[in-house]
């Protein structure tokens, strides 16, 4: 089989794995080739529109493991092939020369054992690193079930190392991925969260003490296979990043690729909004000091599919606003619909030299769109007197008109029922008044 | 008017400050329009610069000195004069000039850095070398002069090849050979046709590109706002789709 074919069937095999990250590791060059920047750099985005930093393949898409929702499954009827070590290497070079990619993304579908596939994996990361020189970015997928001989070696090669954890319950886990067990997933999680502590340690006594996995481990999950809700996820991915020292959770909207009876139908649209409003939450807890009790509940479980879950907070505690950007502190600014972490540093650093109005704000690049029904100026000292409608007529996420909107949940029991559903209107002007009526009834 | 270069520009700084004149515009001496209005020929003279270039940090602060340095590079319109403006409230306000983000003659200064700083980030992930022989090769179209602020990213990641990038726009180009970088000043570059093997591994790339994207998701909308338009034309897998 040729290159190109193989290529082809191979990234085709890794195109569900959401992580495309290059960020983490931060190594300049000068021997060799390659670098890697901390903050990571996309080099192309696909028709999806999503990042492309990392040549994403499977070493072999081969496997022995009958997962349900996998396109691998030893069960689908589809060609496999498997890249030598040495011609996946030179590929890598080739492409990273041409500045087409950060680095390599490694994964693979499962030969003989889990150490099996492990060794050979190790095998090409080795020609990379060692006869190439190659100094640039690899994120690896461990193998569950591998040894953790093996986990430690495959992480002094990477850059990254993840370990799926596919299923957002142990349920789902057992029901679409029998081979997979919890245990087998958790285990090496924390064998990596206990080696990146160690290695941190001991490099930190002696310089030259091998780095283990740079820039840590990161996970992924799919969304809309199976039943859980938002707030299970959530917690499960603040359970991860504090417990095992993540650096990101991934989720994948479930895009149906096998037929099984266990899981949605084929002609399933992917829940691209769910997925958007994960990230999201996910966001405010890395980035925004938030907790996953603050934005959803046992009461309200799912997503408010309208706003934002930063706005739908900010919403249900209007008792916090209005928030007087000249004295608050960081913490507050971020609370503030519209307001990152660094229209928050700006604001911080320009109202030292003076009070900020409006026009300073703009002028300095904060938006106000979502901002201002939430803020005290200089010009504005009393804040802003609006009722709720108003505020949450601004603040409806357009996303959600989409003429291409997906069902928000495969499990429509699951949907809250306080809220009219996206399929039923025709107009959008007339689907914003439902919306702003029902929600601020029930506020 | 003066020469273009970023000394040249200290020069009319040190014009400005010692004639006590502001002027109402600074041009590169062979871009100056026809004017009726009187205009003064600024001669680059390397110890008035190197008296202004030190003045920044020591008056000002190391961060200003680096602002100017990266806005002169930039596309912003009268650069020059903002430039010139800046400093000369910058000698007044000393140090805090870099908290006033919001004031008239700093704000847009911040925003021009930005605009620069992201194209050059943009660019250090969109630039497609070509092998000829051995030498890797690339053309880019940028708005803003960002070869200087890219130079150290490709020198230190590719530091055993020797390459070099065409800046159209600007007329330039950075070589980097035998571990010794340059930046030269040329109009056009004729690159030869590619080799069968540069050819074989555009194709491979093409291929993957053109794999990953998830068809149950295709959205050409955030791509068009990932990777604007104008950057295609130099993508060696966005070209065919122009």
């Amino acid at each position: 089989m040729d290159l190109m074919t193989k290529l082809k069937i191979l990234s085709n095999g890794a195109k569900y794995d959401a992580a495309c990250t290059s960020s983490g590791a931060d190594r300049p060059g000068n021997r060799g080739l390659g670098s890697a920047l901390a903050a990571g750099c996309c080099h192309a985005f696909s028709a999806d529109g999503r990042c492309i930093s990392l040549l994403k393949v499977l070493m072999t898409n081969q496997c022995i493991y009958d997962c349900k929702y996998c396109i691998n499954r030893s069960s689908n009827d589809i060609q496999r092939a498997a890249f030598t070590p040495e011609e996946l290497a030179e590929l890598t070079i080739q492409f990273y020369r041409r500045n087409y990619i950060e680095g390599l993304f490694l994964s693979s579908g499962i030969i003989k054992n889990p150490d099996y596939t492990m060794e050979k994996m190790i095998a090409i990361l080795e020609i990379l690193r060692r006869k190439y020189d190659f100094y640039g970015y690899v994120h690896a997928k461990t193998i569950p079930g591998a040894s953790p001989e093996l986990i430690y070696k495959l992480g002094l090669l990477a850059d990254r190392l993840s370990v799926n954890i596919e299923l957002p319950s142990e349920r789902s886990l057992n029901q679409l991925a029998p081979h997979k067990t919890k245990q087998a997933i958790l285990t090496p999680m924390r064998q990596i969260a206990d080696g990146l502590c160690s290695s941190k340690e001991e490099r930190f006594l002696y310089k030259h003490a091998p780095r283990f996995a740079g820039a840590g481990q990161a996970t992924q999950m799919i969304i809309g296979a199976t039943p859980e809700n938002d707030f299970s996820i959530l917690r499960l991915a603040s359970f991860l990043y504090e417990k095992y020292q993540l650096r990101r959770v991934f989720y994948s909207a479930y895009i149906p690729a096998v037929e099984d009876s266990l899981l949605p139908a084929l002609n399933t649209k992917p829940p691209l909004l769910r997925e958007h409003r994960l990230y999201q939450a996910d966001w405010l807890i890395r980035q925004y000091d938030f907790s996953a009790d603050e934005i959803l509940s046992e009461e309200t479980p799912n997503f408010n599919p309208y706003l934002d879950p930063k706005c739908n907070w900010a919403i249900n505690n209007m008792g916090r606003f209005p928030i007087d950007v000249n004295k608050a502190s960081r913490e507050d600014l971020l609370r503030i619909p519209g307001i990152g972490p660094i229209s928050a540093k700006r604001i911080i650093i320009a109202r030292k030299a003076g009070k900020l109005g409006i026009a300073e704000l703009k002028r300095i690049g904060v938006v106000l769109k979502r901002a201002q029904y939430f803020i005290i100026t200089r010009d504005n000292p009393s804040g802003p007197h609006l009722n709720n409608e108003t505020v949450l007529r601004a603040l409806i996420d357009p996303k959600v008109y989409r003429t291409d909107m997906e069902q928000l949940s495969l499990f429509p029991e699951e949907t809250d029922p306080r809220l009219p559903s996206p399929q039923d209107f025709t107009s959008v002007t007339q689907a914003a008044e439902e919306v702003v009526l029902s929600l601020s009834r029930s506020l | 008017m003066y020469d273009g270069s970023i000394a040249g520009f200290y020069c009319c700084v040190f014009e400005s400050v010692y004639s006590r004149q502001i002027p109402c515009d600074i041009f590169v001496s062979h871009q100056a329009p026809y004017t009726l209005l009187p205009q003064k020929l600024i001669t680059t003279d390397s110890q008035k610069a190197a008296r202004v270039y030190r003045s920044i940090p020591l008056k000002i602060s190391q961060q200003a000195l680096r602002l100017v340095e990266v806005v002169f590079l930039s596309c912003m319109k009268q650069k020059e004069l903002a430039l010139l403006r800046f400093l000369l409230l910058a000698y007044r306000c000393n140090a805090k000039i870099m908290q006033m983000l919001a004031h008239p003659l700093v704000a847009p200064l911040l925003a021009a850095e930005r605009h620069i700083r992201n194209e050059s980030h943009l660019l250090r992930g969109f630039i497609r070398f070509a092998d000829y022989d051995g030498i890797l090769a690339a053309s880019i179209t940028p708005k803003n002069f960002v070869l200087p602020l890219i130079a150290n990213h490709f020198i230190t990641r590719f530091s055993d090849e020797d390459f070099l990038i065409f800046d159209k726009t600007h007329h330039a180009a950075l070589t980097y050979q035998n571990r010794k970088k340059n930046f030269i000043s040329v109009k056009e570059i004729e690159f030869s046709p590619a080799s069968e093997n540069e050819n074989y591994y555009q194709a491979l790339w093409k291929q993957f590109y053109n794999t990953v994207a998830i068809e149950a998701r295709d959205n050409p909308k955030c791509r068009m706002t990932q990777v604007p338009k104008r950057y295609w034309e130099n993508m060696t897998e966005m070209k065919d789709l122009l």
